[in-house]
């Protein structure tokens, strides 16, 4: 599974460190280093209801405190 | 004619307790390869001073530019300076370093303490004529320079550094030099190396100067043309006529923005790979594209170069900072105020929608304003910018 958060200007402004930080964390708890890749881009055309997060072909809107929930249902229980 | 120029940085002390320094730089280009750069330290400190050195600086910078002999500069300085009415004369020791065509350096000295060259890291006694003009002794000498020539101007608070407080006979000359030649094969840039001089001659004098000190640094240096893109155009088909302007110029390529850096990418037809390391937890990371040196966000990005912009023209505080940092800020700070002479700016006026949110601390007056505030600060780093509209 292929996650790409958006770490453009407005992305950023909004929290994409933190939400990186966040993934980065719960792949590593979860040992999901070889079945998920997390990558960056900077634009995914969707700035307005950033932070952009890219799952396969589906964007989801993200803030920072919605990680964890958003990480259990469309990570964990997709794999 | 070749491609040397002058990479130059001067910053002063003042005498503790004045608010005006009585020293003065200045510098005037004139042609393509040319230029003099005056030091001149005004009599006594404060007010008076301030006024002796501006007017023997600027006066000296304006003559010699215009093409006019050292001897009607001293004249017509010696007739226009107001006398002093304590002491009866009217007085303003100078260094003029008259750069000639990006071939020779004319060292003209009155007074200040002789001019140091350190060449491939080594001291260089270079012969000097004693020319008397109004009866003043001066020191003229003509030097053929070499790539990596450092020139170091300095007003005598330099070398009177530390006397009485941590020095019995002050920071003499060959202690100076010692000194700058721990760390010269680094390769700082002038103003760095100024502020390392003038933090030591800080540091002696125990934090309160006993007299004004300046330090004026040239250092000969090859051209190095670097380009910077911000923005997409604000019509979407002159993209590739942008780009194709862009990569078609000399030195290395610099790309800032999301939406620029994948129109930069599609135009090279090559894949663009943004990291999600965060090296300054302000700064969002960078990206990699073949052929292009650097790939960053955009106006959080300038922003920071910026803020770093400023700062290089005051005291250069947060070259702690920009000088080692791997953050995108401190990448594009380290290419623009160090490799580059020349710079060429691509400004794209597209505006992103996204930005307008007045939620958002960035927005399109505000960028523009970023890149013009930008090519300012590093004009006054004395580089040539140039700056094309999309």
């Amino acid at each position: 599974m292929k996650l790409t958060v958006c770490i453009g200007s407005s992305c950023h402004l909004k929290g994409s460190r933190q939400i990186v930080e966040q993934l980065q964390a719960l792949i590593e708890e979860n040992r999901l280093g070889d079945k998920v890749e997390l990558i960056g881009t900077f634009c995914l055309g969707a700035c307005q209801s950033g932070v952009s997060v890219k799952i396969d072909e589906t964007i989801h809107s993200l803030s920072p405190d919605g990680v964890r929930s958003f990480f259990e249902k469309e990570v964990l229980a997709k794999l | 004619m070749n491609n040397l120029c002058a990479d130059i940085g001067c910053s002063s002390l003042n005498k503790f307790g004045e608010e005006l320094c009585g020293d003065h730089v200045e510098v005037v280009e004139h042609g393509e390869n040319s230029m003099v750069i005056v030091l001149a330290d005004g009599l006594g400190s404060g007010v008076k001073a301030s006024i002796l050195s501006t007017l023997t600086s600027k006066i000296i910078s304006t003559m010699m530019a215009a093409g006019m002999s050292i001897e009607e500069c001293v004249e017509t300085i010696a007739q226009t300076l107001p006398v002093c009415s304590v002491r009866g004369v009217a007085y303003s020791t100078f260094t003029i370093i008259h750069i000639v065509n990006g071939t020779e350096a004319e060292l003209i000295q009155y007074d200040n303490p002789k001019v140091i060259l350190l060449r491939g890291g080594e001291n260089i006694d270079y012969p000097t004529e004693t020319i008397d003009i109004a009866g003043k002794k001066i020191l003229k000498s003509k030097i053929r320079i070499k790539e990596d020539d450092i020139f170091i101007a300095l007003s005598d608070g330099a070398p009177h550094a530390g006397i009485g407080v941590t020095l019995n006979l002050g920071w003499k000359r060959e202690n100076i030099i010692d000194f700058v030649k721990t760390f010269v094969h680094i390769g700082f840039t002038a103003k760095t190396l100024t502020t390392m001089l003038l933090d030591e001659c800080n540091s002696l004098y125990g934090g309160r100067p006993g007299d004004d000190t300046t330090v004026c640094t040239v250092k000969i240096r090859k051209r190095e043309p670097m380009n910077l893109v911000i923005g997409p155009p604000s019509d979407p088909s002159e993209c590739g006529r942008m780009m194709s302007l862009f990569f078609s110029k000399e030195g290395k390529h610099i790309v800032c923005g999301g939406t620029t850096s994948t129109i930069a990418s599609e135009y090279l037809h090559k894949p663009l790979r943004t990291k999600l390391e965060y090296f300054d937890n302000d700064i969002p990371p960078t990206a990699e594209c073949e052929g292009i040196d650097l790939v960053t966000e955009g106006v959080i990005t300038i922003n920071k170069v910026l803020t770093y912009s400023q700062d290089y023209l005051k005291d250069n505080e947060s070259y702690k900072v920009w000088g080692y940092k791997k953050d995108g800020a401190s990448l594009i700070a380290r290419l623009l105020f160090e490799e580059a002479t020349d710079i060429n700016f691509f400004v794209g006026m597209a505006v992103n929608p996204a930005h307008q949110n007045p939620n958002l601390p960035i927005n399109f007056s505000i960028k523009m304003r970023l890149v013009d505030q930008l090519a300012e600060c590093l004009k006054k780093m004395g580089k040539k910018i140039k700056v094309s509209y999309f």
